[in-house]
């Protein structure tokens, strides 16, 4: 009789897997992050191309590109995953790390994403990167939000009709992140107030998902 | 090792197996026939633990579907089915050495048991560059290096070519001979009935 | 419970809810006018009630997902089911009497005010969870993904409460329920009440009603699946090719 591995060893190897899978399939760096790109390119020919207005609302429209991009990532998953979900429960992974690993592995293609687009929003923008330091935690902490965040909706919404049921699932529920994402780097919807509130509104987006994700992995997964 | 008492299914508001009754014991293989639409898949995906019981009682390895943890038991469970259940962008090493690595089995089995079912020369092939026939060996090495309790194939020798054929009557007998279980569902009467100790027909929802 | 009995207690909810939504509407035309906006602000005395009637019933349909998570029993879904409806009704409603509210007052139907865009983020949010459970067949799998995507969605509505109190913004801040002393004139006050609990009434009654359509479309379900018909697989005949090209 062979030893179960572990929570941590079965999440890690989900994670590995879909990384494995991602880096082969190339859908994200191949045509999320070009459409990313392009669609940061386009809104200022609909808002207006004022420089010192796009270097003010910038942060908030890269969010919000963010926001729905980054949806997009954990959809290409959902997209895949009728069949692929079968294969793990039929191998009797632990939901709880099958909802863990897909969920690490969502995150860590949206900081991708966010780290790509973000580069192109500073140089087009011209971006005020002075709060830089508390970008060390809010980036990280909204690509943790989302990746949790999609990942439920989709183990939620798994072999719905529709695939455009995740990302309306999702942003609703991302809007903390989108709230507490562009306070934090002061994207003028308030006068000025601390900033540590609303990083810790992020983080609390990532553990209040974390734990949800967690402890419903199971019954979510059971069909009958 | 399975026991189904006056078991009804529905999916949805459909009706599809009705007090049906199966025992199976430790070492035997069923053979399941039956026209299209009569239930095989259905009562496979039942044994898999996919679905539960609308009415009745089935109890498979011990653990009651309807009240059991499922979900743990179906590491004791291999299925085969219509649909090759592998990463498609992984090579046919790497879904092995996956299976392994989430179930405990010793990876190193992978390598030996591809080349039993003949593909160790495309091992490091892509599942989605391998052809069908070549993916449900890839299943069948799966099964063999996991060594499931209960091994249940839908149309196991469907794509196999003539070579390959003795390959199913191989996992099989991998299983039965630790005590395990085979429900093997077909149309090839003539194969199926050299494996399997005893054949049922399912019938209007139920087995004859 | 009967059937008769369980259609007399909604019967006479119906009625109560008739009652008392007459008592709110002739309480709201009957206060005197408030001191800054005159009779258009009557409309808060249906904007306000509704948006918290809203909450409550979003409240419900948390409730009735832990509890089905909980007991397995299907009426708590199809509690969860009934109260969201009634929640997605009465938001939409209090987002229509504030734009109505909103036109001679701000001169536009429309501001983007961050307690306008979170409730209509909330809207779509609830909005999403009934589109949820109309992609999804099963009863059980529907009634435990709803569960799970109703407790999740719970934590939008602090935050469209508390908006007005982290943006100062056109939209005015909380009459009610604030961390401070209530600002509002006793008359204006009671009208308020009165509205809240006619608005209570009415999203029960519907509750009940949206409620007992569920258990009725689980019981015919249930019916249907026992019921000596034949099985799928009957209705399979062999291929008749005699005479085929």
């Amino acid at each position: 009789m062979t030893t179960v591995p572990g929570l941590r060893h079965q999440s890690a190897a989900v994670a590995a897997r879909d990384l494995r899978r991602e880096r082969r399939r190339g859908e994200v760096a191949w045509v999320t992050i070009p459409f990313g790109a392009i669609a940061v390119l386009l809104i200022p020919l609909a808002i207006g191309i004022d420089a010192p207005t796009l270097r003010r609302i910038g942060p908030g429209l890269y969010w919000v590109v963010v926001l729905l991009f980054g949806v997009l990532v954990a959809v290409r998953r959902t997209a895949t995953d009728q069949g692929d979900a079968a294969v793990g429960a039929r191998l009797g992974i632990d939901p709880a790390a099958a909802f863990l690993g897909a969920a690490a592995a969502t995150t860590v293609m949206i900081l991708v994403f966010e780290m790509a687009v973000g580069f192109v929003a500073v140089m087009l923008y011209d971006l005020d990167l002075s709060r830089w330091p508390w970008m060390l935690v809010v980036v990280p902490g909204v690509a943790v939000g989302l990746g949790l965040l999609g990942t439920l909706a989709g183990a939620v919404s798994a072999g719905a009709a529709s695939p455009n049921l995740v990302p309306f699932l999702v942003a609703p529920l991302a809007l903390p992140l989108l709230i507490g994402a562009t306070q934090a780097l002061d994207a003028g919807l308030t006068e000025g107030g601390g900033i540590l509130r609303w990083v810790l509104m992020v983080l609390l987006v990532d553990v209040v998902a974390l734990v949800l994700g967690v402890v419903t992995a199971r019954p979510l997964q059971e069909t009958g | 090792m399975v026991s189904l008492r006056d078991v009804s299914v529905r999916i949805g508001a459909t009706t599809i197996l009705r007090r049906l009754d199966l025992t199976i014991a430790p070492g035997e293989v069923i053979g399941l026939f039956g026209g299209n639409g009569a239930g095989k898949t259905t009562l496979l995906r039942l044994l898999a633990t996919e679905l539960v019981p609308a009415a009745g009682t089935a109890t498979v390895l011990g653990v009651d579907l309807a009240t059991g943890n499922r979900i743990d038991l179906r590491r004791h469970i291999g299925l085969v089915g219509h649909t090759p259940a592998l990463y498609l962008e992984l090579t046919l090493a790497e879904n092995l050495a996956f299976a392994a690595r989430v179930t405990g089995a010793d990876p190193r089995l992978g390598d030996d048991v591809l080349a039993a079912v003949g593909l160790a020369e495309v091992a490091d092939r892509r599942a989605s560059q391998c052809s069908y026939g070549m993916q449900r060996r890839a299943e069948f090495a799966r099964e063999l290096m996991l060594r499931p309790s209960l091994l249940l194939l839908d149309e196991p020798h469907s794509a196999l070519d003539a070579a390959s054929v003795d390959l199913v009557g191989h996992v099989v007998d991998s299983v039965t001979a630790g005590g395990g279980v085979a429900v093997l569902v077909s149309h090839d009467r003539e194969r199926i009935e050299k494996l399997a100790s005893r054949t049922v027909e399912l019938v209007g929802g139920r087995l004859t | 419970m009967t059937a008769n009995s369980r259609g007399r207690r909604i019967g006479v909810l119906d009625g109560a809810a008739l009652v008392a939504v007459a008592a709110a509407l002739l309480l709201a035309f009957a206060t005197p006018p408030e001191a800054t906006q005159g009779n258009v602000a009557r409309l808060f005395y249906i904007h306000v009630p509704a948006i918290l009637v809203a909450y409550l019933c979003f409240g419900l349909t948390l409730l009735g997902g832990a509890s089905y998570l909980a007991t397995g029993k299907l009426r708590f879904d199809h509690l969860a089911v009934a109260a969201a409806e009634v929640g997605v009704l009465f938001t939409g409603l209090t987002v229509l009497v504030g734009m109505i509210w909103a036109k001679p007052t701000w001169g536009v139907y429309w501001t983007w005010s961050a307690r306008l865009i979170l409730t209509a983020v909330m809207f779509f949010g609830y909005l999403g969870y009934l589109a949820l459970r109309r992609a999804i067949d099963d009863p059980v799998v529907r009634a435990r993904r709803a569960a799970v995507f109703g407790i999740v969605s719970i934590g939008i509505i602090p935050i469209v409460h508390f908006s007005v109190l982290w943006w100062r913004d056109v939209h005015q801040p909380p009459t009610l329920l604030r961390p401070d002393e209530m600002q509002i004139d006793g008359p204006l006050l009671a009208a308020f009440l009165v509205g809240l609990v006619a608005y209570a009434v009415v999203a029960a009654a519907l509750v009940a009603r949206r409620y007992r359509l569920a258990a009725l479309e689980a019981e015919l379900d249930a019916g249907l699946a026992a019921a000596d018909v034949p099985v799928a697989g009957d209705a399979v005949a062999a291929p008749s090719l005699d005479g085929a090209q």
